[in-house]
């Protein structure tokens, strides 16, 4: 134990030391260059060991990724475009696909809606109202998303008929005689996938309300009363006065929600397994890599990943952008 | 000027000694490999009491030879997929117990474990193993994978007092299996004859694999099995279409199974033969089930197993006809072949390596010459019995089948089923169309 503290003391002077001899030597070197060129040079110096970071832990693995999505399962052979092929041949695959772009047609507007409701409606509440209200719908995001799938995962366990049901759906099913329903099992008109973005949403509003209910308690009252003056109703207040000044908020919610969403992997995993037709991208990725060892088509479906990533990145960068510009 | 371009300087040596500290980190994790030759590095993923029992007999038998082998064994989580990125990554232990011919298989094909065959005493093995052992961690005609400790599957588990008062004979066939369910339905509809439960998180579905694998089995026998494990034999063929009627014959008719078809799929396998022991009136007679099931049992059961609980091997087509057993286990298999990695494999390849481990936890000894007075109970005695005089041991099928299909479109494709989302035909072909082309 203490050798062990003592290496990582050790570690960290060390480190520290290297690293501020490393900063030394390149501020020497580039104050040896002529002054107009000190200048010139030196943040790119100064840059380098962070872009170097930058290349090495993310641009290196990303591009490696790239390379192994065309070679076989271990990355020995080149396998041309057969790891694609072999995923959108499968139709359990288009299943998966078709899923994921569920959860992301769905999850994020109904968090922002739910969110921009919940902060809207809480606002007209005495402040101890609001706030009791608002710890109530926050305390989620507390809870990891692995927890929060075990804890619905009781609330929609199905036990054999005539047992008793001890998953809260059932157990009020049964009061009315009627049931048991196998909430996960059953993928008629996706409705196992609806029930677990469920369990993200409960996560998720919380943090979607904080956002927007500041947003929406930074609208100028002035600009408010402007358009009560001029006899806008309070639907039209909303819609035509609050929405369009908070539209900044609303769309990092939905962005940041959409990347959320994206990588979901926890709650299909520790619910379904991705069984009942409830597979995502994330957990398919998993299964290929641990499951299969197919780093081939584990690469590939990163590579999908990436793909559908940039659309979002490229809105977010110039959304982004015109939020400096103005 | 000057105090920004310290400051900036400052900044930035914090952040690379981040990142040094994180090189660090990942540097120390990696030389998990033996450091010297006199150290022999194993790692496991047997449950904890059994590697304790088998590492104090290595380690008791290499101070009775006079060795100055020190042993390290590891139990780690999940070493299929540990050892295969560690095959790549570095830092593999010198012997590893696999619980997958499939993954054994693997490291072969990565150049990875060396042949066993100068190690171990093959014509000792050969004797004192059940037919099927062996092969089944034989690859190209060189054993590879040596079953370490076995576990028993395709075992009916019936509530002992139950069973008796209701006067139940243990079938010798498949058609007296039958006759008997019919019996038990005409008794009365509070219990049915089956409870079955294929649920389990992260990997839905293996238990009706298991099944699928025993009725085989007992159908078409060995060879087949075997064929039908390697692909020779398709999903989609006359075999395996007839077992997967008999499966859905035998569970899917109305009070054939406990909360009938939709309760298969949404009940744990861990708690599903808990109907057996239900009080006044059992929820069911039978629970199929590998032998590690009692570990799940209700714990007024376990603690007087030998009198609450009776079990019989599922029974062969027909009375005294072929008969295999299913089971599974751990396989031992040598990364490193130096002198000293050979004798401790040398030494757990031997019937008394487990001495220490059978009394005091689930251990079941693979060799038929293993002294059956140290099992702890009845109940281990009865299920090792049916191990040790079953004509053939086949390894659990989709245990041994690639990884897609075996521990993917396989268990998936069967919950599917089950759950009534597709047909048995639609299912069968999905599998097939799974089945990796180039061999992997």
């Amino acid at each position: 134990m203490l050798a062990k503290a003592l290496t990582a003391l050790l570690t960290v002077v060390a480190g520290i030391g290297a690293a501020l001899l490393l900063y030394w030597v390149l501020n020497w070197i580039s104050e040896r260059l002529p002054d107009n060129w000190e200048h010139r040079i030196k943040p790119y110096l100064f840059i380098l060991p962070a872009f170097l970071g930058i290349t090495v832990y993310i641009l290196y693995p990303a591009i490696l990724t790239v390379i192994n999505s065309f070679k076989d399962n271990f990355s020995r052979n080149w396998v041309g475009l057969t790891n694609y092929r072999t995923l959108f041949d499968s139709t359990y695959f288009r299943g998966t696909l078709f899923n994921t772009l569920l959860w992301i047609l769905i999850v994020p507007a109904a968090c922002v809606i739910m969110g921009l409701t919940v902060a809207v409606l809480a606002d007209r509440l005495s402040p101890r109202g609001e706030k009791a209200a608002k710890t109530v719908i926050f305390l989620p995001m507390a809870v990891s998303l692995v927890g929060a799938a075990t804890v619905w995962r009781f609330i929609y366990d199905s036990e054999p008929k005539g047992s008793t049901q001890i998953g809260l759906l059932n157990a009020l099913l049964s009061i009315f005689h009627k049931g048991p329903v196998a909430w996960l099992d059953t993928s008629t008109y996706h409705l196992n996938s609806l029930l677990l973005m469920v369990i993200l949403l409960w996560i998720q509003v919380g943090f979607s309300m904080v956002l927007l209910s500041a947003a929406v308690k930074g609208v100028p009252v002035d600009t408010l009363e402007a358009a009560r003056i001029d006899g806008a109703s309070e639907r039209q207040i909303f819609a035509l006065v609050v929405i369009p000044q908070i539209r900044g908020t609303i769309i990092t919610v939905f962005i940041t929600v959409t990347i959320t969403v994206m990588k979901i992997f926890d709650i299909v995993y520790v619910t379904t397994g991705g069984n009942f037709n409830t597979d995502v991208l994330g957990n398919q990725f998993w299964t290929q890599i641990s499951t299969f060892f197919n780093y081939g088509a584990a690469s590939a479906i990163v590579v999908i990943f990436m793909i559908a990533v940039i659309p979002i990145m490229w809105y977010q960068v110039r959304h982004f952008r015109s939020e400096e510009a103005a | 000027m000057r105090s920004l371009a310290y400051r900036t300087a400052l900044l930035g040596a914090a952040l690379l000694a981040g990142a040094g500290l994180t090189l660090t980190a990942c540097g120390s994790g990696s030389g998990s490999g033996s450091s010297n030759s006199t150290t022999v590095t194993i790692w496991s993923s047997v449950d904890p009491p059994v590697k304790a029992g088998l590492e104090k007999k290595l380690v008791s038998e290499l101070k009775a030879m006079g060795s100055k082998i020190n042993i390290q064994w590891s139990t780690v989580t999940n070493i299929n997929q540990l050892i295969i990125t560690k095959i790549q990554a570095g830092g593999t232990p010198d012997i590893a117990y696999i619980p997958q011919p499939g993954v054994v298989a693997q490291m072969e094909s990565l150049g990875a474990i060396k042949p066993l065959n100068s190690a171990v005493d093959m014509s000792s093995l050969e004797q004192n193993m059940v037919p099927g052992m062996l092969q089944a961690g034989t690859i190209n005609g060189k054993l590879y994978g040596l079953l370490g400790s076995a576990n028993v599957k395709g075992l009916v588990w019936y509530n002992k007092p139950a069973w008796t008062k209701a006067g139940w004979q243990i079938p010798t066939s498949i058609p007296a299996l039958e006759s008997l369910m019919s019996k038990m339905k005409a008794k009365g509809s509070a219990t049915a004859p089956w409870c079955m439960g294929i649920n389990s998180t992260g990997s839905q579905g293996w238990p009706a694999t298991d099944w699928f694998e025993t009725l085989t089995m007992k159908d078409y026998g060995a060879t087949a099995y075997n064929e039908w494990v390697t692909h020779k034999i398709k999903f989609v063929s006359p075999q395996i279409e007839h077992v997967g009627a008999q499966f859905a014959q035998l569970l899917f008719p109305n009070g054939n199974a406990y909360g009938g078809r939709s309760a298969i799929a949404s009940t744990g396998f861990d708690v599903a033969g808990n109907g057996l022991f239900t009080t006044p009136t059992p929820k069911c007679w039978m629970y199929m089930q590998g032998s590690f099931i009692t570990g799940f049992f209700p714990t007024s059961v376990q603690s007087s197993l030998d009198k609450s609980v009776g079990v019989f091997g599922f029974p062969p087509a027909t009375a005294g006809g072929q008969n295999p057993v299913e089971g599974g286990g751990d396989m031992l298999t040598m990364l490193n072949d130096s002198a000293n990695v050979q004798t401790v494999v040398k030494l757990l390849s031997q019937p008394q390596i487990g001495d220490d481990a059978a009394p005091t936890s689930s251990f079941i000894s693979p060799f038929k010459n293993f002294d059956m007075s140290l099992y702890p109970n009845d109940t281990t005695r009865t299920v090792a019995n049916i191990m040790y005089k079953g004509d053939t041991f086949l390894f659990d099928g989709s245990d041994a089948m690639p990884a897609q299909v075996g521990a993917g479109s396989f268990w998936t494709q069967m919950t599917a089923w089950v759950a009534n989302q597709e047909s048995l035909n639609a299912a069968l072909t999905n599998i097939d169309q799974s089945w990796p082309t180039s061999g992997s």
